[in-house]
């Protein structure tokens, strides 16, 4: 009886191809948007979490504030006000602050024999390592010495080994450094691990050197660029975020001097980007569900009007209400049902073709198929039964007198 | 078996009444041969849609099978007029879309009866009529008088006790409406119930009952020898 009903709809359907598939083509854009919505959140939303890892974890950066500009001084960042001090005092006065390590950094031209790059020189600390959750490969990363004597210790990313000394062994080998007008010798003592690239900009494209020597010797200057701070969980990362906040306030004599970012906001911010698109995105597949709706709702009550003598005749054969309900309410399920399939695989193609676009795997989840069809067949029942439920209720005399 | 108690069936359009049967009393027998004659608009089809169950009666009373009408619902309605009522009419109506096997079929789909089963008596209705070799054909690829056999199959199907015919031959040539008619003889001397609905005095000649209805009420009911 049923798989007799399922006959007839699908009979009916595929008498008029073309006005069937118009019919459902909201239907199959709304299955088609919740795939892709579903799959591009969960791919985006991991790829940015995968980069926010990559950061290290609970870190807070800690960088001047952007001077406003007044009476046509274009506004910029503050400079020369991080010490080396003040970075100690933050981790001495914030106890939710685990480690703390100053960063100044500069563009500077290698050159080892007659192979030259430019890569960036990054001053900085031993807790450098832990903080990025980077270490190195072969050889070691600065250590306190390094920085109390000022030594010409360098430390080179992956990349840049790799471009100065090709499959040769860096370790010991003389680098020179230019900097301004300035060439200093300095002596590889390792090579850092390979960093996949995240929020953090190519670790691999670096150079490390001691912040002492980069401050002294190099650069040339009193003061660091920025702090990256850390703390031991997220929970004391936003207790730490207050403490130095407040620290640096007091000391520094406004808050407008420093900025915080800590992987929390980030993550928040992302977060609310990537809500508001889901919600924008959901929005447009709700609404191509109904007007999807209301196109099988409009095809179905031109289906019933278009048979009422088939109504009519089987009517006087014995078919009940129900009989005529069941049959257009399959009807509709199968509009929608069909509409749902051909949706699910035009979501999939744009979920493919938009992974590979952002550089994410593709997923489609069985759960996100099951909804998007589960979306599909309930539209297609909630707005196939006011047709079903006006063909049931035609009066067998007229419907058979129908022109 | 059939008792028609001044029945009368009035329309409205509107706030126009227009009444199409104003009190017809009858009865009708098992294995009668029952011809209803009358002028156009005198209220055969009308008379005939109530006898057929497919409408409820504005006043009076319809007995079938020892049931009064007025009182039961729609589906029972449909129930009856599923298993008692076999109905042919002059347009054929036929189900464009599907095999005159098919066709045949719907009656005892309504009736809940098994695919197996079906296509078996079905294709037995059919070989009745003569048609046993064109049960993969669409409506539209046979004649007219092949679409009113295929009709009568299907009123055959569910072996009802009252075959309904209005203005069977309507659609067709006299030769073609012969042999209809020849068919409805030979449904007759098998024991079915036959109502035929005419306005062919040569027609009516086939029954060995005629009903004359003149503005929706009986002018003659007289058994013709
Ligand atoms: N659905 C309806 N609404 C209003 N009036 C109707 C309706 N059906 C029939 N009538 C009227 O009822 C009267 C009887 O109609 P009916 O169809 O029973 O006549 P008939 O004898 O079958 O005529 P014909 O030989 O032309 O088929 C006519 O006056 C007709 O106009
Ligand atoms: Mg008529």
């Amino acid at each position: 009886m049923i798989l007799e009903t399922l006959r007839i709809a699908l009979r009916s359907m595929t008498s008029n191809k073309l006005r069937t598939f118009l019919s459902m083509l909201g239907i199959i854009i709304g299955v088609a948007a919740v795939i892709a919505i579903v799959s591009i959140g969960t791919g985006a939303r991991g790829e940015v979490t995968s980069q926010i890892a990559n950061l290290g974890s609970n870190t807070i950066n800690i960088n001047p504030g952007i001077q406003r500009g007044e009476g046509g001084r274009i506004s910029r960042p503050y400079t020369d006000i991080f010490t080396l001090e003040l970075g100690e005092n933050i981790l001495n006065y914030s106890p939710a602050v685990k480690a703390l390590v100053p960063v100044g950094q500069g563009s500077a031209l290698l050159i080892s024999g007659s192979t030259n790059i430019r890569a960036t020189v990054v001053g900085t600390g031993p807790d450098y390592q832990a903080i990025n959750d980077y270490y190195p490969e072969l050889g070691r990363f600065l250590q306190h010495e390094d920085l109390q004597q000022n030594s010409n210790v360098v430390i080179l990313g992956s990349e840049v080994a790799d471009d100065l000394f090709g499959s040769g062994d860096p370790l010991g080998r003389k680098v020179r450094l230019s900097y301004g007008n300035r060439t200093h010798i300095f002596t590889v003592f390792g090579v850092m691990e390979e960093k996949s690239m995240g929020l953090g900009g190519n670790f691999n494209a670096q150079v490390y050197i001691p912040i002492t020597t980069y401050m002294q010797k190099v650069a040339n200057t009193r003061y660091v660029d920025s702090y990256t701070a850390q703390a031991g969980s997220s929970e004391e990362a936003k207790i730490a975020v207050g403490q130095i906040e407040y620290f640096l306030t007091k000391s520094l004599d406004g808050s407008d001097k420093f900025r915080l970012t800590s992987q929390d906001q980030i993550i928040e911010v992302i977060d609310q980007v990537t809500n508001t698109l889901n919600i924008m995105l959901g929005g447009i597949a709700g609404i191509s569900l109904l007007v999807g709706g209301i196109g099988i709702m409009n095809i179905m009550l031109v289906s019933v009007t278009e048979r009422t003598r088939e109504i009519g005749i089987r009517k006087a054969l014995g078919a009940k209400r129900r009989h005529i309900m069941r049959q257009f309410l399959i009807e509709a399920l199968s509009l929608g049902g069909i509409g749902g399939v051909i949706g699910i695989f035009f979501g999939r193609l744009g979920a493919v073709g938009i992974a590979r676009f952002g550089g994410w795997a593709p997923v489609v989840s069985v759960v996100s198929v099951l909804l998007a069809l589960g979306f599909a067949l309930l539209v297609g029942l909630f707005f196939g039964i006011y047709p079903a439920y006006k063909a049931s209720r035609l009066d067998p005399v007229k419907a058979l007198s129908y022109e | 078996m059939i008792e028609v108690k001044d029945m009368h069936k009035t329309y409205f359009m509107g706030k126009i009444k227009v009444p199409a049967l104003r009190g017809v009393t009858f009865g009708v027998q098992d294995g009668e041969f029952l011809a209803i004659m009358g002028p156009s608009g005198s209220g055969k089809s009308t008379l005939m849609h109530l006898m057929g169950c497919l409408d409820y009666p504005t006043e009076g009373e319809y007995w079938i099978d020892g049931r009064e009408i007025s009182s039961i619902s729609d589906d029972r309605l449909a129930e009856i007029r599923n298993q008692k009522i076999g109905f042919v009419f002059q347009q054929f109506n036929l189900l464009s879309r599907t095999t005159i096997l098919q066709n045949v079929e719907v009656p005892l789909i309504y009736r809940g009866v098994n695919l197996r089963r079906r296509r078996q008596l079905a294709k037995e209705a059919l070989e009745k009529v003569g048609l046993g070799h064109r049960l993969t054909h669409k409506p539209n690829e046979i004649s007219g008088g092949q679409k009113q056999r295929v009709a009568i199959a299907r009123a055959l199907v569910n072996n009802p006790a009252i075959i309904l015919a209005d203005e069977p031959t309507g659609n067709l040539d006299s030769k073609t409406g012969q042999e209809i008619l020849e068919i409805f003889t030979d449904l007759n001397s098998q024991g079915h119930t036959i109502v035929l609905v005419t306005h062919e005095k040569e027609i009516a000649e086939y029954a060995r009952r005629v009903i004359e209805l003149r503005d929706g009420r009986i002018l003659k009911d007289e058994v013709v020898v």
